[in-house]
């Protein structure tokens, strides 16, 4: 491995972990809430925004580094019963799409989200243009994403985009 | 007629509340001039995005509450605090008057949203489960009370003397029910809404925070209009605000007989030590810091 | 409703089978929407944004995740799955009794069909695939059927909104959802038994019972689970969303006080799990609380009520129509959407034909919660094949005879009013 190509697996292992680092405040915060609550009588309130904002995080900092094409949540009928060649047509049609879609939508995006630095989080003070700002790299790791999809499909290269299919029949009596 | 300019009216409401039914009479009232597409439950604009979305240009008309404003004018977080209110009347005089006048201004300004008029919509109370006796805000301590999430609700908890917790409105009920809370604090309307009689034993008549939100129009739209439909459209808020403080006020003389009806205890604590207490602990707070000089005591001598 | 409207809808529909995934084909086709309307395209996103930070009672689903995923690498699972094969495994179809047993055990946990599927629904999948003794699909398509029947049982978030738009007793909602989920847990657990028959699922060989003590002490400390949940909620410690969060810890502790049984390696990787599952579910309600933006201005609530308006419909039809229309609204909408924009407009008719409005909530939860689960479009169903890997064909292919006999069993709940009712009376109510 180039040193290169080892900084750039060693960055996304830190970016991989931090969907797990943001599950992780999730819980912590929720023992701490019912702790403070129940045991001590003292309840909180900080914790509420610290569950929403990792729970916002974890949904799309997950979906841009995380989450594979095999792990999407599809309606993969159609998809799954047609061949190679005809998959690829799909996967052209869709991946122009959503990368030409999302990239018409990214300049609004971003004026929204820089918009809502007029607002702040209740209890961190947190501005919420930096708790949106995940948004706007979602909406930009997707656009990276299919259209790399687009280009291997052009390529004519395969896509796994559908997990391992259990192919085993059900056994008829 | 066709070519009336929409007017998107979002708020959270629900269809049966009395305030959907004053949003349509409006609707009435300006349908000359303009063509009012109401939106109630928060289907359109979620709670709290009411406000940025009239900023945006996404949307013309709504009910944005003081705690709103107060997120991006800190000055506002004074309407915000417990006991500065008397009730209803006292409110409405003193947004009525050079204070609410001034108010209003910093969010033309500011934000560009006119605000047409304050929208009363019941006094907060405290509805608890334990059969305790509170008097003053000592009786309150160590009692754990639901309030809304953010940190101006939970401050007004403690101003009150309870140890207050945030939590989804849509599990209260069960927390209730179960003992995880042992109270809540909401206008009487919202506790026969929510069915939080049922499963609770009193309600503290504290009046401890007069609830209003803000009926507004962005400036834009407010701006284009002619001198004449802007008159029209005030009277019209004037006229549809008048009716629903005066149903509210109603409904809630009317619901205390219905929870004694129901078997729970309602009744007035010791309101000066509340309020003494109250006033104090905002005071020595940060949240007073950004509140306009002298407004405390022009509001006090209402 | 509008050209654009159409196109939009048209957009889902076709992009999906293209096999887009769902949450991009929802959140791509508001932003169309908007496009063509001329609208600021920045909604979509300041819809979702706002829904996902204003969502409070969903962040049960990732700790349920979590808590499933826990009891896996902990050997919760296992020692879970020893004692149910000692209890049942003679019996033919054994782990899919246990499998809607655990639902109505379970129930208790969420109140969210989507989250009892990927939660508990996980564990019970896991452990009926472990020996390959049954199809993934199968196994995939009765929890989908069995997850139905958590947010009807109380506690249910879903009744808690009908009770918010409908001015109704919580506490009677709740009551009026135990018979009914327990006649639909009965029906699938009869379904179960056939289909084990037809397919001829392997038994087990029958554990000798003086194994049985040493098995149960095994399995205890997952078999407190429940029992822990319950006293969380019920005891007042927790509410039922913190409950998730107590669910994890429990399994958490046991397994590593108890086993030993879990390297911090582990752990970190059981979060790291947990925290792709619940992006790939979230980008799916995220994308309907975008879309729901297009169907609240195209004022599709509206239509329906004066298409409706238009027949005079008396109670028996009325109800027909009702569960038809919310049935179809079941696949293109999440259950919360459809309780907080549709039911509501069908409220005031229902009040006005001399419908119970404790009956109607129960009728419409148990429709919803169907609706996830129907072909071809339903988050239930996308949420278990997810789990289980199989195609979506497949799983319902296994689910359509469960629907059948649960469709069954709501019209049993619709026109057999008393099913739902005699229990709230009992505790008073007059209806
Ligand atoms: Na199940
Ligand atoms: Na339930």
């Amino acid at each position: 491995m180039t040193a290169l190509k080892r900084i750039a697996s060693w960055l996304y292992s830190i970016a991989d972990g931090l969907s797990a680092v943001l599950l992780t405040a999730m819980f912590v915060t929720f023992i701490i809430q019912v702790v403070m609550r129940y045991v001590f009588n003292y309840p909180v309130g900080w914790t509420v925004e610290v569950q929403t904002i990792a729970w916002i995080w974890v949904i799309l900092w997950g979906q841009s580094v995380t989450v594979s094409e095999a792990d999407e949540i599809r309606f993969d009928i159609v998809y799954s019963s047609v061949s190679e060649p005809v998959r690829r047509i799909f996967r052209l049609i869709f991946s122009a799409f959503i990368v030409g879609i999302y990239a018409i939508a990214l300049p609004a995006i971003w004026d929204y989200v820089t918009f809502m630095k007029i607002e702040e989080t209740s209890y961190l003070d947190l501005r919420f243009d930096y708790v949106f700002s995940v948004y706007v790299i979602f909406t930009i790791a997707v656009i990276i994403r299919y259209g790399w999809i687009f280009y291997r499909s052009v390529r004519g290269k395969k896509v796994a985009i559908t997990a391992a299919h259990d192919t085993s029949e059900p056994l008829e009596s | 007629a066709q070519d009336k300019p929409t007017v998107r009216f979002s708020s959270v409401v629900s269809e049966t509340d009395i305030r959907a039914e004053a949003f349509q009479r409006f609707a009435d009232l300006v349908s000359d001039d303009f063509n009012v597409e109401l939106y109630f439950g928060g289907t359109l604009v979620a709670q709290g995005g009411e406000l940025a979305a009239m900023q945006r240009g996404n949307l013309e008309m709504g009910i944005p509450s003081p705690q709103d404003i107060s997120n991006q004018i800190p000055a506002w977080s004074i309407v915000t605090s417990a006991y500065l209110f008397d009730d209803a009347e006292h409110m409405q005089e003193v947004m009525a008057s050079e204070v609410g006048q001034e108010l209003y201004a910093m969010v033309e300004e500011q934000l560009g949203v006119k605000i047409l008029g304050p929208l009363y919509f019941g006094t907060r109370q405290v509805n608890l489960k334990p059969e305790i006796d509170v008097q003053t805000p000592e009786d309150l301590n160590g009692v754990t009370l639901r309030m809304p999430g953010g940190d101006a609700w939970q401050f007004l908890g403690r101003a009150i003397g309870a140890n207050p917790t945030p939590l989804a409105y849509s599990e209260v009920y069960t927390a209730l029910q179960t003992g995880a809370i042992d109270g809540q604090d909401n206008p009487l309307p919202n506790d026969y809404n929510m069915k939080f009689y049922e499963v609770t034993s009193q309600i503290v008549l504290t009046n401890h925070l007069v609830g209003f939100d803000l009926l507004s129009v962005s400036l834009d739209v407010w701006n284009d209009m002619t001198p004449e439909q802007q008159e029209t459209f005030q009277a019209a808020a004037d006229e549809i605000i008048a009716w629903s403080t005066e149903q509210h006020l109603a409904r809630e003389a009317e619901l205390v007989e219905f929870f004694e009806g129901e078997g729970l205890r309602v009744y007035e604590p010791d309101r000066e030590a509340f309020r003494a207490y109250a006033q104090d602990m905002y005071l020595n707070s940060e949240f007073s810091d950004s509140w306009p000089e002298g407004m405390l005591d022009a509001i006090n001598a209402m | 409703m509008s050209f654009e409207f159409g196109v939009a809808v048209a957009v889902i529909v076709v992009f999906a089978l293209l096999g887009l995934p769902i949450g991009h084909a929802m959140i791509g086709a508001s932003i169309l929407y908007l496009l063509i309307s001329g609208m600021d395209m920045s909604i979509a996103a300041e819809q979702l944004l706002r829904g996902l930070y204003g969502s409070y009672i969903l962040l049960a689903i990732p700790l349920f995740i979590f808590a499933a995923d826990l009891m896996n690498i902990g050997s919760l699972s296992d020692r879970l799955l020893i004692f149910c094969r000692a209890l049942v495994g003679r019996f033919r179809g054994g782990l899919g009794h246990v499998n809607v047993v655990s639902s109505l055990i379970f129930s208790g946990m969420s109140g969210s069909a989507i989250a009892d599927a990927v939660g508990m629904g996980r564990i019970i999948i896991n452990l009926m695939l472990k020996d390959g003794k049954y199809p993934a699909a199968y196994a995939g398509a009765l929890t989908a059927a069995s997850a139905i029947i958590g947010p009807i049982i109380p506690p249910s978030i879903p009744m808690v909104l009908y009770a918010l738009i409908s001015d109704t007793s919580i506490g009677y909602l709740f009551l009026g959802g135990v018979a009914p989920g327990l006649i639909l847990g009965i029906l699938l657990m009869i379904a179960n038994a056939i289909m084990a028959r037809r397919y001829n699922f392997p038994v087990e060989e029958a554990v000798p019972v003086r194994e049985l003590p040493k098995a149960t002490l095994n399995a205890i400390p997952a078999l407190l689970m429940p029992v822990i949940l319950l006293v969380g909620i019920y005891g007042g410690v927790t509410t039922p969303t913190e409950a998730a969060a107590l669910a994890a810890l429990y399994a958490f502790v046991v397994s590593i006080v108890l086993y030993r049984s879990i390297s911090p390696r582990q752990a970190f990787e059981a979060f790291r799990q947990s925290a792709k599952s619940t992006a790939s579910v979230g980008i799916l309600i995220a994308g309907a609380l975008a879309f729901n933006y297009v169907v609240t201005i195209e004022n599709v609530p509206s239509a329906i009520r004066s298409v409706l308006e238009g027949y005079n419909l008396d109670a028996v039809m009325f109800l027909l129509v009702v569960n038809v229309i919310l049935l179809v609204l079941g696949c293109l909408l999440e259950g919360n959407a459809i309780l907080l924009v549709i039911v509501p407009i069908f409220i005031p008719t229902a009040m006005a034909l001399g419908i119970d409005p404790v009956h109607f909530g129960v009728v419409v939860v148990v429709n919803i919660m169907i609706g996830l689960a129907t072909p071809p479009y339903g988050l239930l169903l996308f949420v278990v094949s997810n789990i289980t890997k199989s195609p979506v064909a497949s799983t319902i292919k296994f689910l359509l005879p469960f629907l059948a006999i649960m469709i069954a069993g709501l019209a049993i709940v619709t026109y057999a009013p008393d099913v739902v009712l005699w229990l709230p009376r009992m505790y008073g109510y007059n209806g």
